[in-house]
């Protein structure tokens, strides 16, 4: 002790201000399908000990949660964190509350795509299915490694079905919003 | 038995993935399986596409789930990915009716229908499960005794045990069996249920590198003649990816083969590496291959 510490007093210091706080986000997130476990979370931390990314950089899933159910909606739908997850689901198995992490992210990430916060890889692979049917078209050079190695010929994607799924869907309109927007400068 | 197959967008496209089809197929038809394939299959759009829409995902995987049904056919996959969406499909379908009622409405403005009777079953639960021990095993015609092999269960075909109903996925052990039961060593280490990182690749690259790096580091330590991957992210990630590590982090004696699961069961079952394409592997697959002590005949140039 007996060391002087700056004391934080300015306002500005506050991490969390009321103008940032949206009240009825962690309804509205929980009210998605497979997000009803949100409401459950106890901020126990089991997420954040599994996570595989988090072993490697400060994201930390409970942080996410924490962050949602405090409401800074603004925040968490902007940050980059909500894209880290990898989709190991190791905090979906351990959780013992039945968060379903995972799938919460899924519905944050489903509405920062509505806001322009769409991941840019993944606008890609997007782009490419609704334009060849699969995430990686079939080269020349592939059809003759098929043909060395004994494979049959690979059938063309049903594009027709797929282009119908995808309107009726209505992904269409939200790859509108990215459309003539240079994501990768 | 007859069942309808959907091998993924990557396994039938990539190069280093070729062979998991390969030997997939064979091993299939040397057990008796017959299989066919789901027509014009389209991407079953996975967790990627999840995170831009989790409905048009949906709809997108039971496009495929719909043509297998039309077959009177169960469906199977080598994909961990697939067996993903495709569970997720009926899961939601069950759990959601007003999103199955939305589902069936998209699938029927493309002339389809899925009424969610299809059961999805990934090849690595179908071989221990529906096909078994005994018959694997007298169907042997090579003891792969002194392989030392790695196995990556990857994430996808376990977890979470809740919607894929196959095994707890924290020390899961029938796809041990199965190594071990075709004479092969199923080595457990560090590191070998954890995460590769493969849905990073396209988001952040370099993140999907440090996570690897930290599995690769694992495997090395392990000292395996070869890793074994069932998912197709896992192998794009240890096999594609093990040269951008090696060099980015410079780990001097990273090489580490990686073998597709179907593989091991193929070398087992007496085909030569050739035609269940080990020589289209990014990591060099000969030192492997010599150990098996193949026989000139039996393909061991590749």
């Amino acid at each position: 002790m007996g060391q002087t510490h700056e004391v934080r007093t300015q306002k500005d210091d506050v991490p969390i201000r009321d103008e940032d706080v949206d009240r009825e986000f962690k309804y509205e997130v929980a009210g998605h399908f497979g997000g009803e476990g949100l409401l459950r979370c106890l901020k126990c931390g089991a997420c954040s000990g599994g996570c595989p990314v988090g072993a490697v950089t400060d994201y930390r899933p409970r942080k996410v949660l924490g962050n949602v159910l405090l409401g800074l909606k603004d925040l968490v739908l902007s940050s980059d964190d909500i894209w880290m997850c990898a989709a190991c689901f190791t905090c979906e198995e351990r959780c013992v509350q039945e968060v379903n992490f995972t799938d919460v992210v899924t519905i944050l990430r489903n509405m920062a795509v509505r806001e322009g916060h769409a991941s840019q890889g993944y606008l890609d692979m997007a782009r490419t299915v609704s334009q060849h049917g699969r995430v990686t078209p079939v080269t020349h050079s592939v059809q003759r490694m098929r043909e060395k190695l004994g494979l049959p010929e690979l059938q063309e994607p049903d594009m027709e079905e797929l282009t119908k799924i995808l309107s009726a869907a209505g992904f269409d309109k939200i790859l509108a919003i990215y459309t003539g927007r240079d994501m990768s400068e | 038995m007859k069942m309808a197959i959907a091998w993924g967008c990557l396994v039938p496209s990539r190069r280093s993935l070729l062979g998991y089809e390969a030997a997939t197929r064979k091993v299939l038809d040397h057990l008796g399986v017959e299989i066919v394939d789901i027509p014009n299959e389209t991407c079953c759009a996975p967790f990627w596409m999840q995170s831009l829409d989790i409905t048009t995902s949906l709809a997108l995987a039971a496009r495929n789930l719909a043509k297998a049904e039309q077959m009177g056919l169960d469906l199977l996959t080598p994909c961990s990915g697939c067996f993903h969406s495709y569970k997720r499909v009926n899961h939601t379908m069950k759990k959601y009716p007003g999103v199955k009622e939305r589902i069936q409405d998209i699938l029927r403005s493309a002339g389809l229908r899925y009424d969610g009777t299809v059961e999805a079953r990934h090849l690595v639960d179908f071989l221990y499960t529906d096909i078994g021990m005994d018959v694997i095993k007298s169907k042997m015609v090579r003891n792969l005794d002194g392989i030392e092999l790695g196995l990556r269960y990857g994430c996808h075909m376990l977890k979470p045990h809740e919607l894929l109903n196959i095994e707890y996925s924290e020390r899961p052990t029938f796809a041990d069996e199965i190594i071990e039961g075709v004479g092969a060593t199923s080595k457990q280490y560090i590191g070998r249920h954890r995460c590769c990182g493969g849905l990073l690749r396209g988001t952040d690259d370099d993140l999907a590198d440090d996570v690897l790096k930290e599995r690769l580091v694992d495997a090395n330590e392990a000292d395996l003649d070869s890793l074994v991957t069932v998912c197709s992210l896992c192998h794009i990630q240890h096999d594609m990816g093990q040269r951008i590590i090696k060099n980015k982090y410079g780990i001097e004696d990273l090489d580490i083969p990686v073998l597709h699961y179907p593989q091991v069961l193929a070398l087992a079952f007496g085909f030569s590496p050739k035609e269940i394409g080990l020589q289209q592997h990014t990591v060099s697959t000969s030192k492997l291959v010599a150990k098996l002590k193949m026989t000139a005949k039996e393909g061991g140039e590749a």
